[in-house]
């Protein structure tokens, strides 16, 4: 069954453990998705995908399994309310970019066990790890004789806008961190569910399978999904995209003759 | 029961739209209004995109708009004549508004337009609704006989130029006030998603005094013309019109219109002017809330990423 799985692409940036050079290769993990392909249509209300995969671990060292799901990047504007004169409003938007529409992290221990902060950060793994920044804010200065110093126009507030986007996509279920959601069914077999929900964009996702030992990432294994609007959503959808005007013109059309309509059957009544 | 919407990229209780069409239906028919002002609120309540409510919901005032002028038509209530000098005016109107709302949407400012507008508007007309139709009915009540009304217009409407005769509505005046109005109107529908009914009756009754029999027929006409305009430049614009959105909304509301429209006939015109200047009050007290309660995140995304 383990030997059927397609081999792993290359790990992306394990550096061999000194240690165990002969296991090295055999150190490895593979998974898969329950459905690659999510299909929204009309009865569209999130969809729940499991990804299972197994552990090649023929030594005694125990690892760890990380699940990182992103979905596709979008800009993002936040704004933040502020106080004048009694009355709250808006700031000056921030546009964040390289946030994805969807990100989540499951794994078998909270993410800060298993590898350390630079470790992490490096791989992008965790939503504190996300490279989410605001380009237009920030520009680079010489500060104490070096070059190329970036600084932000939003001073301390940076941090607060960056935790900002991460706090409001958490609360849509957008962004997601389940230190438990690998579970170990078996000896070398594991799973993870990916819950997206309905608000989740369409497009193309990319799932990684990173697995740790010693806080080093020894093999990875990506995979892909795609969520597309079918049937006739995706008509609509297009429809609304390709032909704007012909569509206003016929959302008006139906609206005047549905009212017209009612007023006939109305009056027979 | 749920309904994934293909623009508004959420999935909603579809029962719950069409009853939520049939009521605010039943209250525009009861009260001679769009009803707008009502279904925007409700619609971004539930989680719809406000961009998406605002846009959607124009075509059920067109829905219900058609239905009423028809049954006005019969009735020979509508001036088309003066109609048409507002909905043009109107038409320039929401070209402008739809305009000035994607600027406002790059500045992070519709949502303090919005609620001001619906503060200021809502709240004013709510007020002096209330006022006036209590008045009345208190007066009722005591057995008193309603104050001599002061019959005129006001004198500027006489100095303008480009003079026009509108029969049915009993006027002879410049046909500025008239555009002006459809105008101002027409950019309040594009920001606000609704038709501008509520701004319209009393402007034409007491501005520019036109006959009471015709206001209501004249100003469904104008809205017809200027959402279905709203609409179009809405979805050729923003692409933020979900015809699924909007579908469900109109078979609902235009059932309960024509039952609003039947139950109007039991009620008083004054206690359905207090219970409407009551509605239309709190709407925009709510509205305006915002502006002034501590927003529970202070940070919040701002739709409209320019392109």
């Amino acid at each position: 069954m383990i030997a059927a799985l397609p081999p792993p692409p290359p790990a992306v940036s394990a550096p061999a453990p000194e240690r165990s050079i002969g296991t090295v290769d055999e150190v490895r993990v593979a998974a898969a998705l329950t459905d690659a392909r999510v299909m929204v249509d009309s009865s569209f209300r999130g969809a729940s995908i499991v990804l299972y995969g197994a552990v090649f671990n023929p030594g005694d060292q125990p690892a760890d399994v990380v699940v990182v799901v992103r979905g596709p990047d979008a800009p993002v504007r936040l704004v933040k309310k502020t106080r004048n004169m009694g009355v709250w409003l808006n700031s000056r938007p921030v546009l964040f970019e390289g946030a994805p529409g969807f990100y989540m992290t499951a794994s078998t221990r909270p993410l800060s066990d298993i590898a350390d902060f630079g470790q992490l950060r490096r791989l992008g793994v965790g939503v504190d790890h996300l490279r989410i920044n605001a380009p237009e804010e920030s520009r680079t200065v010489t500060r104490y004789g070096v070059r190329d110093v970036v600084v932000s126009r939003l001073g301390e507030d940076y941090l607060d806008f960056r935790r900002a986007v991460i706090r409001l996509r958490e609360a849509a279920a957008l962004y997601n961190t389940d230190p438990e959601g690998v579970e170990f069914v078996d000896r070398g077999l594991f799973r993870a569910e990916v819950e997206l929900p309905a608000v989740a964009p369409t497009g193309r996702y990319f799932a990684e399978v990173w697995l740790f030992q010693d806080g080093e990432p020894v093999s990875v294994s990506n995979l892909t999904l795609t969520v597309e609007k079918v049937g006739i959503e995706r008509d609509i959808f297009e429809f609304a995209h390709r032909r704007p005007w012909t569509y206003g013109l016929l959302c008006v059309l139906l609206a005047a003759f549905t009212g017209w309509a009612a007023s006939r059957l109305f009056r027979r009544q | 029961m749920d309904i994934y919407l293909p623009i508004a990229e959420v999935s909603v209780n579809w029962p719950l739209l069409v009853l939520l069409g049939a009521v605010v239906g039943f209250v525009s028919g009861l009260f001679g209004i769009g009803g707008g002002f009502l279904m925007a609120p409700i619609l971004i309540f539930l989680g719809i995109p406000p961009a998406v409510a605002v846009a959607s919901q124009a075509s059920h005032v067109v829905a219900s708009s058609t239905s009423g002028v028809i049954s006005y038509t019969s009735q020979k209530a509508v001036d088309y004549k003066i109609g048409l000098v507002m909905a043009g005016g109107g038409v320039l109107g929401a070209l402008l508004g739809v305009e000035l709302f994607r600027y406002l949407r790059l500045l992070g400012q519709a949502d303090l337009a919005v609620a001001l507008a619906y503060l200021l508007f809502l709240g004013a007309i709510g007020t002096l609704m209330l006022y006036e139709s209590l008045g009345q009915i208190m007066r009722r009540v005591r057995g008193e006989v309603a104050p001599h009304k002061e019959r005129r217009r006001p004198l500027w409407l006489y100095g303008l130029p480009l003079k026009m005769r509108f029969p049915r509505s009993g006027l002879y005046i410049s046909a500025i006030p008239p555009f002006a109005l459809g105008g101002f109107v027409g950019v309040l529908s594009a920001i606000m998603g609704v038709g501008g009914g509520f701004i319209l009756v009393p402007a034409m009754l007491y501005v520019l005094r036109m006959r009471a029999g015709v206001v209501v027929g004249t100003s469904l006409f104008q809205i017809i013309i200027v959402t279905a305009m709203t609409t179009i430049l809405q979805a050729g614009r923003n692409q933020t019109v979900d015809i699924v959105l909007s579908t469900l909304l109109l078979l609902g509301g235009v059932v309960g219109a024509q039952y609003g429209a039947k139950w109007s006939g039991r009620f008083r015109a004054e206690e359905l002017r207090a219970v409407l200047g009551l509605i239309v009050l709190m709407v925009g007290i709510q509205m305006g809330l915002e502006l002034f309660v501590r927003p529970s995140d202070l940070f919040a995304f701002a739709p409209g990423i320019a392109q």
